[in-house]
Order: structure tokens, then sequence, then C-alpha cells
């Protein structure tokens, strides 16, 4: 029987070196690319087939999505400031939704269940984040680090737990997405392990398993997706903000 | 299906206050440690770290959770 993380793993398709780096075409980056080509495929499609004030079907599905991220954003970032994190954000949903979703079909690569993708994703925001705030608030950006309302004396104590909050707001968005990807799909692996190899008349148990928690973890890929580009917006309007 | 869905929904609730909790114990204990290598104050600096890490989770699933009180009551009023 396979491994259930067998599905994990990275395989190169066109290896490619050069110097000491490895830039190798691999499955991974093939699901990423299908990832894209679908989010991009799909408002190109609409675009070049005009857009018109009777949307067709395509096209109301893709207004109703932007239409639901900038509220989403306009919520937590502000209406003024909002509107230029709108294509931001609504890129970082479209790309991760696609990316969860193409995970599910059977044979294709979670590119959301590596940690260095998540994580950079993260880290990209983070940094994000402080380049807004400097560039916004100058040297008063630091005064994030003090929350409204503290009193004077417990200062010495708030700074150091504001940065270690702010440090771990990256981390925890990037584990949290990894770990709902991958636990999703080592289940899925597992129960499917099980139905292949029991006999048929337990097997029906596990593979009715595997399609109920298929189910589930569409809703997850939604959610999670979700999940990410609120925080984001959470974080951005932190920043923007300043309290 | 409704239940169901209010079981998911907890066990995203309680994964997200989790890892929050946990991101930053972790964090504060590695930058205690980091600092007790360059100073050499071991073991200070990490027992200090994990008490500032848990007090910056118990901050962090604080916000997140008053951020899902108010995801909550937007459900409510709508």
């Amino acid at each position: 029987m396979e491994s259930p993380l067998h599905h994990f793993e990275v395989h190169n398709i066109i290896p490619i070196h050069i110097g000491g780096l490895d830039l190798s075409i691999n499955n991974a980056v093939v699901a990423m690319w299908v990832g894209l080509a679908i989010v991009a495929g799909s408002f190109m499609l609409v675009v070049s087939r005009g857009v018109s004030p009777i949307p067709g079907k395509l096209q109301s599905i893709l207004e109703i999505v932007l239409e639901f991220i900038r509220n989403l954003v306009f919520e937590f970032i502000g209406e003024e400031e909002g509107k230029k994190y709108v294509p931001f954000i609504a890129t970082l949903f479209l790309f991760i939704l696609a990316c969860n979703l193409i995970g599910l079909v059977p044979g294709s690569y979670t590119i959301t269940s590596q940690v260095v993708v998540t994580g950079a994703f993260a880290c990209g925001i983070f940094i994000m984040t402080l380049v807004i705030g400097f560039s916004k608030h100058g040297l008063g950006f630091f005064c994030i680090l003090v929350p409204p309302g503290v009193p004077k004396i417990m200062i010495p104590l708030m700074v150091p737990i504001e940065i270690v909050s702010m440090l771990a707001r990256p981390i925890s968005l990037a584990v949290r997405l990894f770990a709902n990807m991958t636990a999703g799909h080592t289940i899925l692996a597992v129960l499917f392990g099980l139905a292949m190899t029991s006999p048929l008349w337990v097997s029906w148990m596990p593979f009715g398993f595997t399609i109920i928690i298929n189910g589930l973890e569409i809703a997850i890929a939604f959610i999670q997706a979700y999940i990410f580009t609120t925080l984001t917006c959470v974080y951005i309007g932190d920043v923007v903000k300043l309290h | 299906m409704s239940k169901n869905n209010g079981l998911r929904q907890g066990m995203q609730i309680a994964f997200r206050l989790g890892t929050e909790l946990t991101v930053a114990t972790l964090i504060g204990a590695l930058l205690g440690h980091g600092l007790d290598r360059f100073f050499g104050t071991r073991p200070w600096g990490l027992a200090v770290g994990i008490i500032v890490g848990g007090a910056a989770g118990c901050l962090n699933v604080y916000r997140a959770a008053m951020l899902l009180d108010m995801e909550d009551d937007d459900d409510n009023n709508s």
C-alpha cells in the first residue's frame, strides 16, 4: 500500500539547474500554473467577450465574488483606504481558492499543503504590512506596539508581548492554511487506502466516508481561503488605522 | 445538515484559536532561547519568553474571538 503522504511528494518533470540553483519544473509548479491559468483565464474570457450590462453566467459569478471581496475589504480597512487593496486581496483570495480546489481533483497536487508556499504568502503579507505602516505613519508606527488605554507602568511589559504577538501573526496565518489542507488530504488518503485494501464487505464504509469528507474538503477549501483573506484584511486594517 | 454545519464551524473556530495560542507561545519561546544564546543568560530568557509568548497568545486569541463575535452579530442582524 502507498503511504498516505505519498501525494505530497514533489517530482521533477523538467529538471533545470542554473548554477547551484534548482529551478526545475515540478508537479507543484504545474499545479500553481493551472491555478493561475484558471483565475486569469476566467477573467480574460469575460473581458474579451465584452462586459455586458446584463451579465452572463460566468460574469455574474465573478461579479458576485469581487463584490463580496470588496465589501470584506471595506469592512476591515475602510472605504477610502481600502480601495487600493481590493485588487491584491481579490487576487490572493481567488488564487488560494483555485489552488485549494485544484488539490481536490484526484491525481493533482495541493500547492497550499506546502508550508513553503503558505509561508511565502504570509511573509510577503507581513513585510507588506510593515512597509505600509512605516510609509504611512513614519516612526509613529511604533505606537502600534502600545495598545490604547494601557497604564504607563505596564508599557515595558506590553511592548515585548505585542512584538511576539505581531511576529506570531504571519506564522499562524501560514500554519493554519498549510495544516488544514495537509490534514484533510491525509485523512482522504488514509480512508481511501483503507477502502482499497479491505475486503469488499467492509470497504464500502471507508469509501463512503471518503466521499463525505471530500464534500467537507470543498467547504474547507472555501473557508480557509476566506479566513486567510479576512485575516490579511484585518492585519492591513490594523496597520492603516493604528488602533 | 445544519447541525453538521455548526459542528464544522465550531471545529474551524477551535482550530483557529488553537493555532493562535500555540504559535505565539512557540515564537516567544524561540525568541527567549535566541536571546539566551546571544547573551548567555540560560535559562532565564527561555522562561520569560514562554511567559511573554503565552501572554501574547492569549491576546491574539482574545482579538480573534472579538472578531468572531463581530461576525456573529453581523449574521444575526442581517
